[in-house]
Order: structure tokens, then C-alpha cells, then sequence
């Protein structure tokens, strides 16, 4: 623990954190491992690894919806003991409500929370305008494409004020095309959101346009390997995939990300 | 790859001279999982039953079959026509669908709660399950003897029988659909801010009920199949009751117009069942 002006920057913290599952009987096996680092305010976080590396663990441990072995956990300060609003998720899986309409899923968080129905509403409207939808505000999930899914998903988590936005490969189930554009559309969002996140993915090109800062992990159990700074980026965020290519060291820092993943991936592939 | 553009690898396997036509034939009559036309599923589906009345008839005509016990199809249908028009038989008919009606819904009553619950509580599931499981195994059949001596030839047995007929099965049902709902809508909801009670009542009730519906319309088909039981084990009253007199009389028309009648009432009830899941459940179609 460094100066209070330090610490207050910190938005979310995890301190030797742990955790193992069983898979039968006495037989257990560790998906992560004294993992410790921290999310600053307003940053983009990515938590990038091979599969099996335990990042999606780690972010369901952020979530509430797994309790660590060991370690501590803490957003603003207040240890994670159980889901909360504050820390709203978006899952690889598509997770609109099909029951209910594009406007409707958007405003189910605020619904759980109280919301009066007119800021309901309006935010609500809000959300669906920056993702995109106005014009499916009244359809149904069933109607809409995969992309536009994880856009309603997206929108819904936002239009409920989360302090922290979790995101589990949410672009992973897209073809190809969509999930370019849904990364650049994710800038786009979250400049206007102004929202801290922290995202999981094993693409490590989708890791280095979204990344304020990498976290790489390694492959079961998870540990923190390095902690990548996007200087390349020089502080700033790339808006689009031509942007990212064109930067000095974008090649460098992939071929670098690119040779983490082949030591650590092939360990027990 | 659909089969269409499988079918030219196919053709080149055969003689040269074949090819060509092969392009060109039509489909098969018979084309292996090939969509056809709404004309011919209509046509084929009134097919069958002209087949089926055509032979009955035949064997009627023909005299290859006794009349007694199997009379000709006009003959049914006209008798169908005299029993609706006596009066009696509507009374029946309306007995029938009301023992129907009143066991199904106390089944629907437990079995929908409890099966959700079940679904959604490990530990309710874990205590219940281990009831019901056990009584599914026994036919409902086997409590006759057990319901008439507690409760007589009167409505409560009948009523009871079909209640144990169809409620197991149904919390079985209710249970299995509650447990498949996907476990990220649950956590989704979780991570909006959501309580149990509020993640029940939004996420899984509302997930899990088009499946229930459908639970419920298939289960209906088996409290019919309890009703007629029902009706025979005590003939007072219902359509099956009026089966068992018409047999004592050797009126075998009677009991054929009966089958009939149980054949149309069970197809209404599910049509009914699939427009109120259309209905209901829009989103679904």
C-alpha cells in the first residue's frame, strides 16, 4: 500500500487470489494461483492467455459468482463477496431475455433496481441509441442477428450504471466480420460510457486494440505472467483495426504477446 | 452442405450416359429429408384416412367382418348423430370433459410450482425428487382397488385417479425444463442486481414456461387415456361409462361412436393447447 493518491485511482484489486475446482472425488485441480493486480479508474483491462489459463475464473471471481479459495478481492476499496449491480457482466453465451423486447431487456437491470419507469425509459433509450438498435427498440432477441444480441447485452449491463464492466469473450460466438466491428464499436462505447472494464479474451489482436493494459496469464494454473503496457498507443485509444496496424510497435508487441502464448500454451497442450 | 450440391460427386460415380438425366430428374418421391410442398402434406395427411375408412368400409360391404362386431362406418356415424341428438350422451360428454378439466388443473396446480421449485432448489429437489421418482414407477392404475374402497364409485375417485395419473409425471416434466434453463440468464441477472425472488419470478418462471405448456399439452393426452379407465372401473356416469353400457347391450356402434368422440375431444384439446402456446408465447414463433 502505497500513498492514498495511488490507491484511490484503484478500481478494482486482487491480492493472491486462488481458486481450484473439483473434478472428482478428492481430485482437484487449481485454475488460478496467487493472482494479484489491479484495475485502475476508467481503464480498459484485458485478461489475455491461452485456454485454460483460468482468466474466465478470474472474472467470475470479480463477478461474485464464484467465492476464492484464498486472496482478497476488492472494488473502491470493498471486499467482493456476492454478485452486485456494480459489477455488471456480458457473457460469451447470448443472453437476452427472448420474452422480452430490445427496450424491455435494456431496462430489466434498472427494473431489479428500482428505477422509476420514466428514467427507466430513458435511459434505456439512451443505451439502445448508442449501441445502435433505435429501430429494433421493439423487437424481440429471437428476431436479431448475433451481433446485435451482444449489442442488446452490452447496452443492458451499461443502462444499469455498473462502477466495473466485466466481459467474458463477449465477441467470441461472432463470425469474424461482426467481431471486428463490434471491437471498434466497443471503443466507440466505452469513450462515451466512460466505464472502467475489464475484459477476457485469448485473441490477441482483440487484447491489443481494446488493452489500456494486458494482463497476461499463464496456462493452468493461472498466474500473472507479465503485466503489458500499451506504449505503443502512447495513452491514447485506437478507434479502428486500420489505426491499430498502421501504429509503430503494434507488430512488435503481437509478435511478443504471440511468443507468451506458444510458451505457455504449449506447456500442457 | 445441402444435398443438392452433394448430388453431382454423386452422379459422377455412375455411367456417362447416366449423368445427364440424373441432373435433370426430378426429386425423388421418397428424398431424404427433402421439404415438400404444403399441398402434399395435406394431401397425404387426408390420405391415410381414406385409406383407413376406405378399408373399414370395404370390410363391411364385403361382409369379411361380422356386423356385430364391426359395424360399417355410416353405421358408426349415424349413431354418433342419434346419440349427440338424445341428449344423454352430450351429458357425457360434458361429464367426461369437467373430470378432465378439474383433475388436470389441481395436477397443473402441485406439479408447476413444485416441479420449479425442484428445478430451481437443489435441496427441494433432493427431498421431493426422492418421493416422487418412487410413485412415478407405480401404474396409477394399481390405487383402483385402494380409491374405491376409500372413496367409493362417486367423483372423488375418479377425479383422484386421473390427479395421480398425470401429477408425477408432470413434476418430472416441470422439473427437467426448470433445470435446463440456461445457467448464464440466471447469472446475467445475478450480475444486474437481481435477488432469488426476483431471479425466479423474471428469469426462470418466465424462461421455463413455454416448455411447461408443453409439458401440460402432452400430459393431457395421458389424463384421457386415465379418464376412459377411470369411467370403466366405476360405468355410472361419462363417455367411457356409456362405452361399458353399450357393450352390455352389444352396441357395438355406440362404442365406436364413443372412440370417435374421445379421439376428437383429445385432438381439440391439443389444438387448443398449441394456440395458446402460439398465443402466448409469440416471441417463440
Amino acid at each position: 500500500m502505497t500513498t492514498h493518491d495511488s490507491r484511490s485511482s484503484v478500481k478494482l484489486s486482487l491480492e493472491g487470489v486462488g481458486k481450484s475446482y473439483r473434478l472428482r472425488g478428492d481430485e482437484y485441480i487449481k485454475a488460478i494461483d496467487g493472482i494479484s493486480f489491479d484495475v485502475r479508474n476508467n481503464e480498459m483491462c484485458v485478461l489475455l492467455g491461452p485456454s485454460g489459463c483460468g482468466k474466465s475464473t478470474a472474472l467470475r471471481l470479480v463477478a461474485g459468482l464464484e467465492i476464492p479459495d484464498e486472496g482478497r478481492l476488492c472494488l473502491d476499496g470493498h471486499p467482493i463477496t456476492e454478485p452486485g449491480s456494480e459489477r455488471g457482466m456480458v457473457f460469451q453465451a447470448y443472453t437476452s431475455f427472448d420474452w422480452l423486447t430490445v427496450q424491455q431487456n435494456v431496462e430489466y437491470g434498472m427494473r431489479l433496481n428500482r428505477v422509476p419507469r420514466r428514467q427507466r425509459r430513458e435511459r434505456a433509450e439512451h443505451f439502445i441509441e448508442l449501441v445502435g438498435l433505435s429501430r429494433f427498440r421493439h423487437a424481440h432477441p429471437r428476431q436479431l442477428s448475433g451481433g446485435m444480441k451482444q449489442r442488446v447485452a452490452i447496452a443492458r449491463t451499461l443502462a444499469n450504471d455498473p462502477s466495473l464492466l466485466l466481459l467474458d469473450e463477449p465477441f467470441g460466438a461472432l463470425d469474424a466480420e461482426t467481431r471486428w466491428h463490434m471491437q471498434e464499436f466497443m471503443v466507440k462505447v466505452l469513450e462515451e460510457s466512460r466505464t472502467t472494464a475489464l475484459l477476457v479474451t485469448h485473441d490477441i489482436e482483440e487484447g491489443l486494440f481494446l488493452a489500456d493494459r494486458i494482463i497476461f496469464l499463464s496456462r493452468g494454473p493461472g498466474r500473472v505472467v507479465e503485466q503489458i503496457d500499451m506504449s505503443f498507443k502512447k495513452g491514447r485509444r485506437v478507434r479502428s483495426k486500420e489505426e491499430l496496424y498502421a501504429l509503430d510497435g503494434y507488430a512488435e508487441a503481437e509478435r511478443h504477446i504471440m511468443h507468451l502464448m506458444r510458451e505457455e500454451g504449449s506447456a500442457g497442450a | 452442405m445441402s444435398p443438392r450440391s452433394e448430388s453431382p460427386n454423386r452422379t459422377d460415380a455412375r455411367p456417362a450416359g447416366e449423368t445427364h438425366s440424373a441432373r435433370s430428374r426430378r426429386q425423388p418421391w421418397l428424398a431424404i429429408r427433402a421439404p415438400i410442398s404444403q399441398g402434399r402434406t395435406l394431401f397425404l395427411g387426408i390420405a391415410i384416412w381414406v385409406i383407413f375408412f376406405g378399408a373399414w368400409w370395404l370390410a363391411t360391404a364385403l361382409h369379411v367382418t361380422p356386423a356385430l362386431l364391426l359395424p360399417s362406418p355410416q353405421k358408426v356415424l349415424a349413431t354418433l348423430y342419434h346419440l349427440l341428438a338424445s341428449g344423454q350422451f352430450a351429458n357425457d360428454i360434458g361429464i367426461s370433459i369437467f373430470r378432465i378439466v378439474v383433475s388436470f388443473s389441481l395436477a397443473c396446480l402441485v406439479a408447476v410450482p413444485l416441479g420449479i421449485f425442484m428445478g430451481t432448489f437443489r435441496s427441494v429437489e433432493a427431498c421431493v425428487n426422492a418421493f416422487v421418482s418412487a410413485w412415478r414407477y407405480l401404474p396409477a392404475p394399481s390405487f383402483i382397488p385402494l380409491l374405491l374402497m376409500w372413496f367409493g364409485t362417486g367423483e372423488i375417485s375418479k377425479l383422484a385417479l386421473l390427479f395421480i395419473g398425470v401429477v408425477f409425471f408432470l413434476i418430472t416434466l416441470v422439473m427437467d425444463h426448470t433445470r435446463a434453463v440456461r445457467q448464464e440468464l440466471i447469472e446475467t441477472a445475478m450480475t444486474l442486481g437481481g435477488n432469488r425472488r426476483q431471479i425466479v419470478w423474471t428469469v426462470i418462471v418466465p424462461a421455463v414456461l413455454p416448455d411447461v405448456v408443453t409439458a401440460m399439452r402432452q400430459m393431457l393426452a395421458v389424463s384421457w387415456t386415465y379418464l376412459v379407465i377411470a369411467e370403466i372401473m366405476a360405468p355410472t356416469t361419462g363417455i367411457g361409462a356409456m362405452m361399458m353400457r353399450a357393450k352390455r347391450f352389444l352396441e357395438t356402434p355406440e362404442i365406436l361412436a364413443g372412440i370417435v368422440v374421445i379421439g376428437i375431444l383429445g385432438l381439440l384439446f391439443d389444438f387448443g393447447f398449441r394456440k395458446a402456446h402460439r398465443f402466448l408465447f409469440s416471441y417463440l414463433y
